[in-house]
């Protein structure tokens, strides 16, 4: 694993039985991602992109082969470890937005904070801030269901990133949203990742997001079939 | 923050939320009554018993309350004894003679207990000072003169049964040779014992030594206290004390609950009912909490995956569900514990009417029952709220802490 690696899977396989019915979702999968990345899998679905990111973002364990996070390898990681790594390693931003949807957008922010055991001064100021230069200022007493879409997954993005995760997973980000909310998701994404350095990892089959990604791993049958590197 | 989620999402689901504090407060509401109404009952059968026939503390002859025979009976008309236990702080004592014997009036007859008592000194102790309807307890009788018969003082009840009125003849009968003479109704009382009133005649104590043939002899020191709380004390006192002052003098000291246990059991078996009740609500709650929150748990299946995704771990989700499951059913249990309080204190208040009890002349209580609660009436339910929300959370909360982060967050 290289000294910027952030994230690593090692002859990864995923294996789901179901009754006596084995599907094979990942088959030896080997991925390394960096630090500033700006990368998306594709692939279509079915082809193992979402098991992948989940292996990666420590939500569900490998049947086979190794998976690191910032160096740390999270196979042998019991349940409170892995959430412990969750918490200060990675953010999420899912496909349906996924607010609590009972506290408002500064509360969402200051949860993540709150679970790392930031003072109550600190968390409320970083929270605040995330919000703010993401531009949501004004959404800070609104709750999920007085948002829109785009506003709730720009919330979720300032969720991810309020932690000051090493990366930020992105489950088809964009697939919920219209055109041009969905452009200017990505501009605020490509923004922090060019201006802060924040690696974003996506999962996706949508074309503007493989457009803008800087590396793109394609999966096909739960194995990479390529893996192409953009200039910057 | 986790206490802001529970507390918001019982709001959301607010109807859900609202059915099961109702179950819980109305259910406590009811055992609470059920309780304070059982509470008032006893304490009134016992306050009654107490400060009638029994008192809190009695000084018998050894042997006396197997069979209380006249002859056992203790010497120097109990003076000494009586000032004795009058030394522990709030007590009072009063010395009594006792016998069986028949009154007679003109019309009627009727078995009765004569009690021989120094009025001073019985108003201290007993209620019937408080209880009389006419008249009063017997004045000394100015030496001789056909005139200047002893008074006795009859339950108004046994009154009716003579036919007497204050100021009439009676004739009252001891066994033994000197047991006979006549007396004056000197004043009527009316207790909240039915039985007490039809069978109870006080005279002064030297006439009804004089009567019941004992000297100067009495058969009971009676002895209350100002706080009934203390009576352990003054027990232990009285036991201590007393046989030290009379070593010649075999005595027999006893609490009310010694001398009738199957009465003071009765409280302890209200107490027993009390947690059997709100157990039995309790145990039909846990599975109505149980419920409500398992659907609520169904229902945030995605919001629970979120959770754990952002690093919750899965301890902190069985707090969640634990809280939620607190705040519903302490809320519930403030909530029917408080009208229950309530509801028992304007009751306490106003009293309900107990004649369907004293009529039956099963229980000796007053013309109303006044409910009442013990501090352990309205605490405990708090402690089985706390037992009951725990309980109910369990299944819910490990089936959200079980959930798979990578499952949960796509449910739909």
């Amino acid at each position: 694993m290289g000294e910027e690696a952030v994230l690593e899977a090692r002859r990864v396989t995923k294996v789901y039985r179901a009754a006596a019915i084995e599907t094979v979702a990942l088959a030896d999968v080997d991925l390394v991602v960096e630090r500033g990345e700006f990368s998306a899998l594709s692939g279509p679905s079915g082809s193992g992109k979402t098991t992948l990111l989940n292996l990666l973002g420590t939500l569900d364990t490998p049947t086979r082969g190794r998976v690191f996070v910032a160096g740390r390898d999270v196979t042998e990681m019991s349940d409170a470890q892995r959430s412990d790594l969750r918490l200060h390693e990675l953010g999420f931003v899912f496909q349906s937005y996924n607010l609590v949807p009972v506290l408002t957008a500064l509360e969402n922010v200051e949860f993540v904070l709150l679970l790392q055991r930031a003072p109550r001064a600190e968390r409320r100021a970083r929270a605040l801030r995330s919000l703010e230069d993401l531009g949501l200022g004004e959404l800070v007493e609104k709750r999920p269901n007085e948002m829109s879409g785009g506003q709730q997954q720009r919330v979720a993005v300032a969720r991810a990133i309020a932690s000051e995760p090493q990366i930020v997973l992105a489950d088809e980000p964009t697939a919920n949203l219209d055109s041009k909310t969905a452009e200017d998701l990505l501009d605020l994404m490509e923004r922090l990742n060019r201006e802060r350095g924040v690696t974003f990892l996506f999962s996706t089959h949508d074309p503007r997001v493989m457009a803008r990604a800087r590396r793109v791993i394609r999966l096909v049958d739960g194995r990479i079939a390529s893996d192409e590197r953009r200039p910057q | 923050m986790l206490a802001r989620i529970a507390w918001r999402n019982l709001l959301r689901g607010w109807r859900r939320s609202a059915v099961v504090l109702c179950a819980v407060s109305v259910g406590l509401f009811a055992s609470l009554s059920l309780v304070a109404w059982g509470h008032g009952l006893l304490n009134q059968v016992v306050q009654t018993a107490v400060a009638t026939r029994l008192s809190l503390l009695a000084i018998h002859a050894k042997g006396y309350q197997a069979d209380p025979d006249v002859g056992l009976a203790l010497a120097d008309g109990g003076r000494q004894l009586a000032a004795l236990v009058e030394r522990f702080p709030g007590a009072h004592a009063s010395p009594r003679a006792l016998g069986d014997g028949l009154a007679q009036s003109a019309r009627q007859n009727a078995h009765v207990t004569l009690v021989g008592v120094i009025p001073e000194a019985e108003r201290r102790v007993s209620v019937v000072g408080n209880s009389i309807v006419a008249g009063d307890f017997p004045q000394p009788t100015p030496g001789g003169g056909v005139r200047a018969l002893p008074g006795a003082l009859l339950g108004s009840e046994l009154a009716d049964d003579l036919r007497v009125g204050v100021g009439e003849k009676i004739v009252l009968h001891a066994p033994g040779e000197s047991g006979l003479g006549a007396f004056r109704v000197s004043g009527l009382f009316h207790s909240a014992s039915p039985d007490f009133d039809k069978g109870t005649v006080f005279l002064r104590l030297e006439d009804a030594q004089r009567l019941l043939g004992v000297g100067d002899r009495v058969h009971e020191i009676a002895v209350a206290l100002d706080d009934a709380r203390a009576l352990d004390r003054l027990d232990a006192f009285a036991k201590a004390e007393l046989p030290r002052a009379r070593p010649g003098e075999a005595l027999e000291i006893l609490t009310w609950q010694e001398r009738e246990p199957r009465l003071a059991s009765l409280l302890d078996l209200m107490s027993s009912t009390a947690w059997i009740a709100y157990a039995t609500v309790f145990a039909g709650m846990a599975f109505g909490i149980a419920n409500a929150l398992l659907m609520s748990v169904f229902e945030r299946i995605r919001e629970f995956g979120v959770l754990r995704s952002l690093g919750l771990q899965g301890r902190q989700l069985v707090e969640l569900v634990l809280l939620e499951s607190l705040i519903l059913t302490l809320g519930g249990a403030a909530l029917g514990v408080g009208l229950g309080v309530a509801f028992v204190l304007v009751l306490g208040h106003t009293g309900v009417s107990g004649d369907a009890f004293a009529g039956a002349g099963v229980l000796s209580v007053g013309p109303r029952v006044y409910p009442r609660l013990e501090s352990g009436d309205w605490l405990s339910p708090f402690a089985l709220a706390v037992v009951t929300a725990a309980l109910a959370a369990i299944w819910p909360a490990v089936k959200a802490a079980r959930l798979r982060p990578a499952e949960a967050v796509r449910h739909i």
